[in-house]
């Protein structure tokens, strides 16, 4: 009996330092390439080091790929964060995927702009905004374009290259055209698609990948495309001579959020990471990380990286907001009149 | 023990071995079952939900076939399966052939490089294509420079890219259906038939092809299931204006979340392949019986 009860005493002490030894772990899902490069030194690791917390990275998978995980696995997708978008927010928050956020478990929300932590509804929190701009080669186009005009004009025919509809570039660059010509962001786009069937004829293709149509932008066969401002300043930095702008019509934010599934099985350390990431600090650290604006209004960043990201309560006011609830309602069909009138437009 | 026992023993015994038989046939059987049939009943199940209120519902079924950008897919899917098919089975065969009749020492060479193309990812031969097909690519770079042509050709993004890409992807399987038929005719026929007079033309046209028709009909299926089932080839190297099912599919589960009208787009895949499976094996039967072999 004595020895009975020696092992099991032992047991339990082995168990409990076996436990107490196990670092607590948090498995976050996102980007590969530069982005992790950045995510790793700007956040990560601060992050590792304040709380102790092993951070596991993955990098497999596209905002709409996760969400999809995340819809299949009926939120238990494997992983405790995600960062997704706005529009993937939205649907996980209304599909009950998502958990919600509150100024309880995520303090640092209540420093966003509330505007924009609005569109991203209850459970993203907005950790990044960048903007569809015009991206064009310093070395071909004659003078720099402060219009979306300048996709239109003679010089850029077969020099551009468009999204395709599975890219939310596509869906946000009709609207932008549709307000420009009279329209509006989601009821009456007829001017968007109408904008877009004339700019389809100057392209000389659709791609759905970012990153490849940024290979026809190094490789000199396009000359001018939209782009979101983060991507198009890595590109600019990494020494290929092109440069963008934020067009004087005005453009629609891409709203990037941080997400924690329902059934995450490390939703304390999934919460103590989305703060983290809000802090003015972290926030700081990523806008002149990874070149992208912030829903934090109060962060310091030099002069140089400030006047070409959003980061005030100015430059979030000069952008065109579209309920991202019924943008995604109205993909679908959308979709349709993209294969019908503009992708057949195309030469 | 009676005879009558004795006979009822003798049948139980019968029955037990009989029924040992099928005992390697439970893994197999199993697997399918976990990981196909219910796969497939569920993808059933939902096909019959509303996108959003996932009640019953007919609504994907009735879009599917009533709308003409999905019929043009179920059409484009058809198409580059067909010609696929035939491409892949008009190259495989000389090489097949040769592959089971040369004694030649470049036999062993031959085979590898036949099958070389299973060695690389499909996504990597794919973007091996678009490299040489693409407005900048090789073949434009080298007519353009040859000053044979102003302006590229479109070879890539279109249905002209696919299906090389895919005949690429798909011909070892091709080649390797046809080696098994060839391999099993008896090469003496050939030889008679010479031997008789016939030319070697008549030999292929009333010998060699009637006595292949198993593996040609073979082939032919492999490729047509293959190329309508494949994904990154046709997204590669069809593009935006180049859809097909299993890219239009890939759409609506990833990026539109509609999975009721993707399960039924994968329903039309399914029940599209099943009838070519079974016209060819009737195809098959009405041939032989045609051409009496």
């Amino acid at each position: 009996m004595t020895t009975l009860k020696t092992l099991t005493v032992a047991a339990a002490a082995l168990f409990t330092t076996i436990g107490a030894g196990r670092a607590e772990q948090l498995i976050v899902n996102s980007y590969g390439g530069p982005y992790e490069a950045i995510i790793m030194e700007r956040i990560i690791k601060p992050f590792e080091d304040r709380t102790g917390i092993t951070v596991v990275y993955d990098p497999v998978g596209s905002a709409s790929q996760d969400y999809a995980k995340i819809k299949a696995t009926k939120g238990r997708p494997g992983f405790d964060v995600a960062v997704m978008t706005a529009s993937q927010s939205l649907d996980g928050c209304r599909d009950g995927l998502l958990e919600k956020f509150t100024t309880d478990t995520v303090p640092n929300l209540a420093k966003l702009n509330p505007a924009v932590s609005r569109m991203a509804g209850e459970c993203g929190a907005v950790h990044e905004v960048q903007y569809l701009s015009l991206l064009w080669r310093t070395d071909k186009l004659k003078a720099a374009p402060t219009s979306w005009n300048a996709l239109f004009e003679q010089e850029l025919k077969g020099k551009i290259i468009l999204p395709t509809f599975q890219n939310i570039m596509a869906a946000n660059l009709m609207q932008v055209l549709s307000v420009k010509n009279g329209g509006d962001l989601l009821e009456n786009v007829d001017p968007g698609f109408k904008a877009m069937a004339v700019l389809a004829k100057q392209t000389i293709g659709f791609e759905q990948s970012s990153a490849v149509m940024e290979t026809y932008v190094k490789g000199g066969q396009v000359w001018a495309m939209p782009y979101w401002n983060g991507r198009a300043q890595l590109l600019m930095d990494s020494g290929v001579p092109v440069d963008f702008v934020k067009p004087t019509e005005g453009t629609i934010p891409l709203i990037a959020t941080l997400n924690v599934p329902v059934g995450a099985e490390n939703k304390a350390a999934a919460m103590k990471f989305v703060d983290f990431f809000l802090e003015k600090a972290s926030q700081e650290a990523w806008v002149t990380g990874y070149k992208v604006g912030s829903a934090r209004s109060d962060i310091e960043v030099p002069e140089a990286v400030r006047s070409r990201q959003i980061t005030t309560e100015g430059d979030l006011e000069k952008l065109l907001l579209p309920d991202l609830s019924i943008t995604a309602a109205k993909l679908p069909e959308w979709g349709d009149r993209w294969e019908r009138e503009v992708v057949s437009a195309a030469n | 023990m009676t005879i009558a026992e004795t006979g009822s023993a003798a049948t139980r015994l019968r029955r037990r071995f009989a029924l040992r038989g099928y005992i390697p046939l439970v893994p197999p059987i199993t697997f399918l079952m976990i990981f196909f049939a219910v796969p497939i009943g569920m993808m059933i199940g939902i096909s019959f939900q509303d996108s959003k209120t996932l009640a019953f519902s007919l609504g994907s079924y009735e879009r599917v076939f009533t709308d003409d950008l999905i019929l043009a897919g179920i059409f484009r899917t058809m198409l580059m399966s067909g010609l696929v098919a035939i491409c892949v089975t008009v190259m495989a065969y000389p090489v097949a052939y040769f592959l089971a009749r040369s004694t030649s020492r470049w036999r062993t060479v031959v085979f590898a490089l036949a099958i070389a193309p299973e060695l690389a990812g499909v996504v990597l031969r794919t973007y091996g294509w678009l490299i040489i097909l693409e407005d900048r690519g090789f073949i434009n770079d080298a007519l353009i420079w040859l000053g044979v042509i102003s302006s590229p050709l479109p070879l890539a993004k279109n249905l002209f890219g696919v299906v090389v890409g895919l005949t690429h992807v798909v011909l070892p399987f091709g080649i390797l259906a046809l080696l098994t038929s060839i391999q099993g005719i008896d090469p003496n026929i050939e030889k008679a038939a010479q031997i008789l007079g016939a030319s070697r033309a008549s030999v292929i046209r009333h010998i060699l092809l009637p006595l292949s028709i198993p593996g040609i009909v073979s082939s032919l299926l492999i490729s047509f299931t293959m190329a309508a089932s494949a994904y990154a080839t046709p997204a590669l190297l069809g593009g935006a204006r180049f859809k097909v099912l299993a890219t239009m599919i890939y759409e609506q589960i990833m990026f539109y979340i509609n999975w009721p009208l993707a399960a039924v787009m994968a329903i039309v895949m399914l029940v599209m392949m099943l009838a070519i499976s079974f016209a060819g094996a009737r195809i098959e039967t009405r041939l032989h019986k045609k051409l009496n072999v």
